[in-house]
Protein backbone atom coordinates (compact mmCIF):
# COMPACT_ATOMS: atom_id res chain seq x y z
CA UNK A 1 0.00 0.00 0.00
CA UNK A 2 1.10 3.47 -1.16
CA UNK A 3 2.46 5.74 2.18
CA UNK A 4 1.67 9.37 2.55
CA UNK A 5 4.62 10.98 2.24
CA UNK A 6 6.68 11.66 4.53
CA UNK A 7 7.07 15.03 3.86
CA UNK A 8 3.64 15.79 5.15
CA UNK A 9 4.59 14.74 8.51
CA UNK A 10 7.37 16.44 8.68
CA UNK A 11 5.95 19.77 7.38
CA UNK A 12 3.00 19.43 9.26
CA UNK A 13 5.38 18.95 12.45
CA UNK A 14 7.54 21.86 11.24
CA UNK A 15 4.31 24.49 11.86
CA UNK A 16 3.32 22.58 14.71
CA UNK A 17 2.81 25.65 17.39
CA UNK A 18 1.33 24.73 20.86
CA UNK A 19 -2.60 25.22 21.29
CA UNK A 20 -4.73 26.02 23.91
CA UNK A 21 -7.60 22.39 23.63
CA UNK A 22 -11.05 23.46 23.73
CA UNK A 23 -12.56 23.38 27.16
CA UNK A 24 -16.35 22.60 27.48
CA UNK A 25 -16.21 24.88 30.78
CA UNK A 26 -15.05 27.91 28.91
CA UNK A 27 -17.67 27.30 26.39
CA UNK A 28 -19.92 27.14 29.33
CA UNK A 29 -18.92 30.34 30.78
CA UNK A 30 -19.32 32.08 27.71
CA UNK A 31 -22.62 30.82 26.91
CA UNK A 32 -23.26 32.27 30.58
CA UNK A 33 -21.82 34.81 30.52
CA UNK A 34 -23.96 35.72 26.72
CA UNK A 35 -27.27 34.60 28.77
CA UNK A 36 -26.28 37.52 31.79
CA UNK A 37 -25.77 39.95 28.69
CA UNK A 38 -28.98 39.11 27.07
CA UNK A 39 -30.97 39.76 30.60
CA UNK A 40 -29.00 42.67 31.05
CA UNK A 41 -29.76 43.84 27.45
CA UNK A 42 -33.25 43.32 28.35
CA UNK A 43 -33.52 45.32 31.51
CA UNK A 44 -31.77 48.08 29.52
CA UNK A 45 -34.06 48.61 26.61
CA UNK A 46 -37.47 47.09 27.84
CA UNK A 47 -37.23 46.88 31.84
CA UNK A 48 -37.47 43.72 33.36
CA UNK A 49 -41.07 42.97 34.95
CA UNK A 50 -40.75 43.60 38.75
CA UNK A 51 -43.92 41.97 39.37
CA UNK A 52 -41.98 38.75 39.46
CA UNK A 53 -40.08 39.59 42.63
CA UNK A 54 -43.45 41.24 44.10
CA UNK A 55 -45.77 37.67 43.78
CA UNK A 56 -47.57 38.97 40.83
CA UNK A 57 -46.54 36.47 38.28
CA UNK A 58 -48.32 33.41 37.64
CA UNK A 59 -47.74 29.74 38.07
CA UNK A 60 -47.31 29.29 34.66
CA UNK A 61 -44.96 32.15 33.95
CA UNK A 62 -41.91 30.07 35.87
CA UNK A 63 -42.91 27.03 34.60
CA UNK A 64 -42.88 28.58 30.76
CA UNK A 65 -39.90 30.75 31.57
CA UNK A 66 -37.92 28.04 33.41
CA UNK A 67 -38.56 25.36 30.48
CA UNK A 68 -36.97 28.15 27.95
CA UNK A 69 -34.13 28.41 30.07
CA UNK A 70 -33.43 24.66 30.39
CA UNK A 71 -34.16 24.21 27.13
CA UNK A 72 -31.74 26.72 25.84
CA UNK A 73 -29.15 25.19 28.84
CA UNK A 74 -29.52 21.95 26.95
CA UNK A 75 -29.53 22.84 23.96
CA UNK A 76 -26.22 25.11 24.43
CA UNK A 77 -24.12 22.41 26.04
CA UNK A 78 -24.95 20.12 22.75
CA UNK A 79 -23.91 22.45 20.55
CA UNK A 80 -20.70 23.45 23.28
CA UNK A 81 -20.02 19.49 23.23
CA UNK A 82 -20.52 19.40 18.72
CA UNK A 83 -17.43 21.72 18.95
CA UNK A 84 -15.27 18.59 20.12
CA UNK A 85 -16.38 15.76 18.05
CA UNK A 86 -16.18 12.29 18.68
CA UNK A 87 -17.52 9.16 17.48
CA UNK A 88 -20.58 7.90 20.30
CA UNK A 89 -21.68 11.85 20.85
CA UNK A 90 -25.33 12.01 21.69
CA UNK A 91 -27.41 15.14 22.28
CA UNK A 92 -30.74 12.98 23.30
CA UNK A 93 -30.87 15.70 26.88
CA UNK A 94 -30.96 18.55 24.02
CA UNK A 95 -33.48 16.37 22.15
CA UNK A 96 -35.90 15.62 24.52
CA UNK A 97 -35.73 19.14 26.14
CA UNK A 98 -36.94 20.58 22.89
CA UNK A 99 -39.84 18.48 22.51
CA UNK A 100 -40.72 19.14 25.83
CA UNK A 101 -41.14 22.09 25.32
CA UNK A 102 -44.15 21.61 23.04
CA UNK A 103 -45.98 20.85 25.94
CA UNK A 104 -46.68 24.70 26.33
CA UNK A 105 -48.73 25.22 23.07
CA UNK A 106 -50.25 21.64 23.83
CA UNK A 107 -51.38 22.59 26.99
CA UNK A 108 -52.82 26.06 25.08
CA UNK A 109 -54.32 24.29 22.41
CA UNK A 110 -56.36 21.63 25.37
CA UNK A 111 -57.29 23.92 27.52
CA UNK A 112 -58.92 26.88 25.14
CA UNK A 113 -59.42 24.65 22.04
CA UNK A 114 -58.44 25.15 18.46
CA UNK A 115 -61.11 28.14 17.87
CA UNK A 116 -60.71 29.73 22.00
CA UNK A 117 -57.00 29.27 20.75
CA UNK A 118 -56.60 31.56 17.33
CA UNK A 119 -59.47 33.78 19.30
CA UNK A 120 -56.77 34.40 21.85
CA UNK A 121 -54.12 34.83 20.04
CA UNK A 122 -55.47 37.50 17.35
CA UNK A 123 -56.38 39.81 20.02
CA UNK A 124 -52.96 39.65 22.13
CA UNK A 125 -51.72 43.13 21.19
CA UNK A 126 -48.32 42.39 22.33
CA UNK A 127 -47.87 38.66 21.37
CA UNK A 128 -46.09 39.75 17.59
CA UNK A 129 -43.48 42.06 19.98
CA UNK A 130 -42.61 39.23 22.11
CA UNK A 131 -42.03 36.83 19.34
CA UNK A 132 -39.85 39.19 17.22
CA UNK A 133 -37.97 40.37 20.78
CA UNK A 134 -37.56 37.17 21.92
CA UNK A 135 -36.11 36.50 18.66
CA UNK A 136 -33.61 39.41 18.26
CA UNK A 137 -32.31 38.68 21.85
CA UNK A 138 -31.59 35.19 21.04
CA UNK A 139 -28.94 36.86 18.59
CA UNK A 140 -26.39 37.28 21.35
CA UNK A 141 -26.44 33.55 21.94
CA UNK A 142 -26.31 32.62 18.56
CA UNK A 143 -23.63 34.85 18.17
CA UNK A 144 -21.44 33.12 20.65
CA UNK A 145 -22.55 29.60 19.68
CA UNK A 146 -21.32 30.28 16.01
CA UNK A 147 -18.37 31.83 16.88
CA UNK A 148 -17.24 28.32 19.21
CA UNK A 149 -18.44 26.08 16.42
CA UNK A 150 -16.42 27.93 14.03
CA UNK A 151 -13.43 27.56 16.74
CA UNK A 152 -14.31 23.89 16.66
CA UNK A 153 -14.61 21.29 14.53
CA UNK A 154 -18.04 20.11 13.88
CA UNK A 155 -19.04 17.32 12.21
CA UNK A 156 -22.94 17.24 12.20
CA UNK A 157 -23.32 20.75 10.63
CA UNK A 158 -27.19 20.68 10.32
CA UNK A 159 -27.38 19.40 14.11
CA UNK A 160 -25.21 22.20 15.01
CA UNK A 161 -27.41 24.17 13.42
CA UNK A 162 -30.44 23.33 14.56
CA UNK A 163 -29.71 23.54 18.10
CA UNK A 164 -27.83 26.86 18.09
CA UNK A 165 -31.30 28.20 16.81
CA UNK A 166 -33.00 25.89 19.66
CA UNK A 167 -30.61 27.74 21.87
CA UNK A 168 -30.69 30.92 20.88
CA UNK A 169 -34.23 31.10 20.71
CA UNK A 170 -35.04 29.59 23.66
CA UNK A 171 -32.48 32.09 26.06
CA UNK A 172 -33.83 35.22 24.14
CA UNK A 173 -37.28 34.28 24.84
CA UNK A 174 -36.09 33.45 28.68
CA UNK A 175 -34.63 36.80 28.58
CA UNK A 176 -37.13 38.98 26.87
CA UNK A 177 -39.89 36.78 28.78
CA UNK A 178 -38.44 38.73 32.12
CA UNK A 179 -39.79 42.04 30.90
CA UNK A 180 -43.20 40.57 29.67
CA UNK A 181 -46.16 41.00 32.06
CA UNK A 182 -48.49 38.32 30.39
CA UNK A 183 -48.44 35.60 31.85
CA UNK A 184 -51.47 33.73 30.66
CA UNK A 185 -51.00 29.86 29.14
CA UNK A 186 -51.73 31.13 25.78
CA UNK A 187 -49.65 33.80 25.54
CA UNK A 188 -46.63 32.45 27.10
CA UNK A 189 -47.14 28.80 25.23
CA UNK A 190 -47.74 30.91 21.53
CA UNK A 191 -45.80 33.68 21.77
CA UNK A 192 -42.53 32.98 24.03
CA UNK A 193 -42.37 29.42 22.24
CA UNK A 194 -42.33 30.54 18.74
CA UNK A 195 -38.91 31.97 18.52
CA UNK A 196 -37.45 28.93 19.84
CA UNK A 197 -39.48 26.92 16.33
CA UNK A 198 -38.14 30.15 14.11
CA UNK A 199 -34.81 30.52 14.98
CA UNK A 200 -33.98 26.26 15.05
CA UNK A 201 -35.07 26.69 11.25
CA UNK A 202 -33.04 29.79 10.88
CA UNK A 203 -30.15 27.97 12.24
CA UNK A 204 -30.64 25.04 10.58
CA UNK A 205 -30.34 26.54 7.09
CA UNK A 206 -27.84 29.42 7.97
CA UNK A 207 -25.36 28.29 10.64
CA UNK A 208 -23.84 25.35 8.51
CA UNK A 209 -22.44 27.64 5.49
CA UNK A 210 -20.72 29.40 8.59
CA UNK A 211 -19.29 26.78 10.56
CA UNK A 212 -18.08 24.50 7.58
CA UNK A 213 -14.74 23.75 7.84
CA UNK B 1 0.81 -2.54 15.44
CA UNK B 2 -0.97 0.44 15.96
CA UNK B 3 -0.53 2.28 19.46
CA UNK B 4 -3.01 1.87 21.76
CA UNK B 5 -5.67 4.58 23.75
CA UNK B 6 -3.93 5.89 26.74
CA UNK B 7 -0.17 6.08 24.81
CA UNK B 8 -1.97 8.26 22.00
CA UNK B 9 -4.09 10.26 24.38
CA UNK B 10 -0.42 10.94 25.78
CA UNK B 11 0.95 12.03 22.31
CA UNK B 12 -1.68 14.22 21.63
CA UNK B 13 -1.31 16.05 24.87
CA UNK B 14 2.21 16.58 24.14
CA UNK B 15 1.83 17.36 20.98
CA UNK B 16 -0.81 20.08 21.90
CA UNK B 17 1.85 21.56 23.74
CA UNK B 18 4.05 21.57 21.14
CA UNK B 19 6.44 18.51 20.86
CA UNK B 20 7.54 18.58 17.19
CA UNK B 21 9.43 14.89 17.86
CA UNK B 22 6.50 13.27 19.67
CA UNK B 23 3.89 15.00 17.19
CA UNK B 24 5.73 13.03 14.05
CA UNK B 25 5.24 9.74 16.41
CA UNK B 26 1.60 10.61 16.37
CA UNK B 27 1.08 11.80 13.03
CA UNK B 28 3.15 8.14 11.94
CA UNK B 29 0.31 6.33 14.00
CA UNK B 30 -2.55 8.36 12.97
CA UNK B 31 -0.97 7.63 9.14
CA UNK B 32 -1.45 3.69 9.89
CA UNK B 33 -4.47 3.77 11.87
CA UNK B 34 -6.28 5.82 8.93
CA UNK B 35 -5.05 3.84 6.23
CA UNK B 36 -6.88 0.38 7.86
CA UNK B 37 -10.14 2.76 8.98
CA UNK B 38 -10.30 3.54 5.41
CA UNK B 39 -9.24 0.42 3.11
CA UNK B 40 -12.03 -1.05 2.36
CA UNK B 41 -14.63 1.70 1.72
CA UNK B 42 -12.27 4.38 -0.61
CA UNK B 43 -11.12 3.20 -4.18
CA UNK B 44 -7.08 2.42 -3.47
CA UNK B 45 -6.17 4.74 -5.88
CA UNK B 46 -7.84 7.37 -3.85
CA UNK B 47 -6.77 6.33 -0.62
CA UNK B 48 -3.50 8.17 -0.02
CA UNK B 49 -5.29 11.83 -0.74
CA UNK B 50 -8.14 11.17 1.76
CA UNK B 51 -5.49 10.32 4.12
CA UNK B 52 -3.43 13.38 3.68
CA UNK B 53 -6.81 14.93 3.65
CA UNK B 54 -7.73 13.77 7.58
CA UNK B 55 -3.94 14.18 8.53
CA UNK B 56 -4.49 18.07 7.22
CA UNK B 57 -7.51 18.25 9.31
CA UNK B 58 -6.13 16.70 12.44
CA UNK B 59 -3.30 19.12 12.40
CA UNK B 60 -5.30 22.35 12.08
CA UNK B 61 -8.07 21.32 14.07
CA UNK B 62 -5.85 19.97 17.19
CA UNK B 63 -6.80 22.08 19.74
CA UNK B 64 -10.43 19.91 19.26
CA UNK B 65 -9.88 17.27 20.93
CA UNK B 66 -10.14 17.71 24.94
CA UNK B 67 -7.54 15.81 26.87
CA UNK B 68 -10.37 14.89 29.29
CA UNK B 69 -11.59 12.59 26.28
CA UNK B 70 -10.77 9.83 24.64
CA UNK B 71 -8.58 10.06 21.25
CA UNK B 72 -9.79 7.30 18.75
CA UNK B 73 -13.43 8.43 18.91
CA UNK B 74 -11.98 12.30 18.08
CA UNK B 75 -9.97 10.91 15.02
CA UNK B 76 -13.35 8.77 13.69
CA UNK B 77 -15.41 11.55 13.50
CA UNK B 78 -12.91 13.80 11.78
CA UNK B 79 -12.41 10.82 9.64
CA UNK B 80 -15.68 10.01 9.03
CA UNK B 81 -16.74 13.84 8.40
CA UNK B 82 -13.69 13.95 6.13
CA UNK B 83 -14.80 10.50 4.61
CA UNK B 84 -18.53 11.89 3.58
CA UNK B 85 -16.76 14.96 1.53
CA UNK B 86 -14.59 12.46 -0.10
CA UNK B 87 -17.71 10.33 -0.93
CA UNK B 88 -19.80 13.36 -2.34
CA UNK B 89 -16.36 14.51 -4.79
CA UNK B 90 -15.31 11.46 -6.46
CA UNK B 91 -15.54 11.18 -9.55
CA UNK B 92 -15.12 7.79 -11.48
CA UNK B 93 -11.88 6.89 -12.33
CA UNK B 94 -11.43 3.59 -14.31
CA UNK B 95 -8.66 1.72 -12.53
CA UNK B 96 -10.09 1.84 -9.03
CA UNK B 97 -10.99 -1.18 -8.29
CA UNK B 98 -11.36 -2.15 -4.92
CA UNK B 99 -8.91 -5.04 -4.52
CA UNK B 100 -9.04 -7.11 -1.27
CA UNK B 101 -6.84 -5.52 1.26
CA UNK B 102 -8.00 -6.59 4.36
CA UNK B 103 -5.10 -7.23 7.10
CA UNK B 104 -5.77 -9.34 10.25
CA UNK B 105 -7.12 -7.07 13.05
CA UNK B 106 -4.36 -7.20 15.38
CA UNK B 107 -4.77 -5.28 18.79
CA UNK B 108 -7.50 -4.99 21.33
CA UNK B 109 -8.56 -1.97 19.97
CA UNK B 110 -10.04 -4.07 17.61
CA UNK B 111 -13.47 -3.68 19.45
CA UNK B 112 -13.18 -0.14 19.53
CA UNK B 113 -12.07 0.25 16.14
CA UNK B 114 -15.44 -2.22 15.08
CA UNK B 115 -17.51 0.22 16.75
CA UNK B 116 -16.35 2.95 14.97
CA UNK B 117 -15.85 1.59 11.62
CA UNK B 118 -17.56 3.13 8.40
CA UNK B 119 -19.53 -0.40 8.01
CA UNK B 120 -21.04 1.02 11.23
CA UNK B 121 -22.68 3.93 9.38
CA UNK B 122 -23.86 1.76 5.98
CA UNK B 123 -26.01 -0.06 8.64
CA UNK B 124 -28.37 2.60 9.02
CA UNK B 125 -28.78 3.25 5.55
CA UNK B 126 -31.41 1.08 3.59
CA UNK B 127 -30.14 -1.26 1.58
CA UNK B 128 -31.10 0.14 -1.87
CA UNK B 129 -29.27 3.81 -0.72
CA UNK B 130 -25.86 1.27 0.22
CA UNK B 131 -25.59 -0.34 -2.54
CA UNK B 132 -26.00 2.50 -5.26
CA UNK B 133 -23.30 4.59 -2.85
CA UNK B 134 -21.11 1.52 -3.15
CA UNK B 135 -20.97 0.95 -7.13
CA UNK B 136 -21.08 4.91 -7.84
CA UNK B 137 -19.23 6.55 -5.28
CA UNK B 138 -16.51 3.71 -4.04
CA UNK B 139 -15.87 1.60 -6.62
CA UNK B 140 -16.63 3.82 -9.60
CA UNK B 141 -19.46 2.86 -11.64
CA UNK B 142 -21.47 5.66 -13.46
CA UNK B 143 -24.95 6.08 -12.69
CA UNK B 144 -26.30 4.28 -15.89
CA UNK B 145 -23.52 0.98 -15.21
CA UNK B 146 -25.07 1.04 -11.62
CA UNK B 147 -29.12 1.43 -12.77
CA UNK B 148 -28.46 -1.75 -14.89
CA UNK B 149 -26.40 -3.50 -12.05
CA UNK B 150 -29.31 -2.69 -9.57
CA UNK B 151 -32.07 -2.33 -11.47
CA UNK B 152 -32.91 0.68 -10.25
CA UNK B 153 -33.61 3.28 -12.93
CA UNK B 154 -31.29 6.13 -12.84
CA UNK B 155 -32.81 8.85 -11.39
CA UNK B 156 -33.65 6.45 -8.58
CA UNK B 157 -29.69 5.73 -8.22
CA UNK B 158 -28.99 9.39 -8.10
CA UNK B 159 -31.94 10.01 -5.54
CA UNK B 160 -30.44 7.03 -3.41
CA UNK B 161 -27.02 8.77 -3.74
CA UNK B 162 -28.18 11.87 -2.44
CA UNK B 163 -30.49 10.85 0.60
CA UNK B 164 -27.84 8.10 1.45
CA UNK B 165 -24.99 10.49 1.66
CA UNK B 166 -26.80 13.02 3.58
CA UNK B 167 -28.33 10.46 6.08
CA UNK B 168 -24.20 9.59 6.70
CA UNK B 169 -23.55 13.12 7.48
CA UNK B 170 -26.17 12.86 9.98
CA UNK B 171 -24.51 10.11 11.69
CA UNK B 172 -21.14 10.83 11.78
CA UNK B 173 -20.88 11.08 15.47
CA UNK B 174 -23.44 7.88 16.16
CA UNK B 175 -21.82 4.92 16.99
CA UNK B 176 -23.96 2.23 16.35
Amino acid sequence: MNRVPNSLIDDLAGDLAPVKPIRLTHGIALVALSAVATVVLVELLDGLWHGIVSGQASGVFFIANGMLGMVGAAAALAVLRMASPRVGNTHDGARWSSAMLALLPLTALLMLGAGGLVSALSHDAYGLDCFLAGAAFGLVTATTLVLWLRRGAPVSLNAAGTYTGIAAGAIGSFAYGLACPIDTIDHLGMWHIAPVGLMALVGRFAIPPLVRW
Amino acid sequence: MIADEATMAQMMAASQKGDRAIYRALLSEVQLWLERYFRKRVAPAQLDDLVQEVMMAVHTKRATWDPTRAFYPWLAAIARYRWIDHLRKVYRSAEDELGDHDAPEDSEEEAVMARMSLERLFVHLPDKQAEVIELVKIEGLTISEASAKTGQSESLVKVNIHRGLKKLSALVEKAE
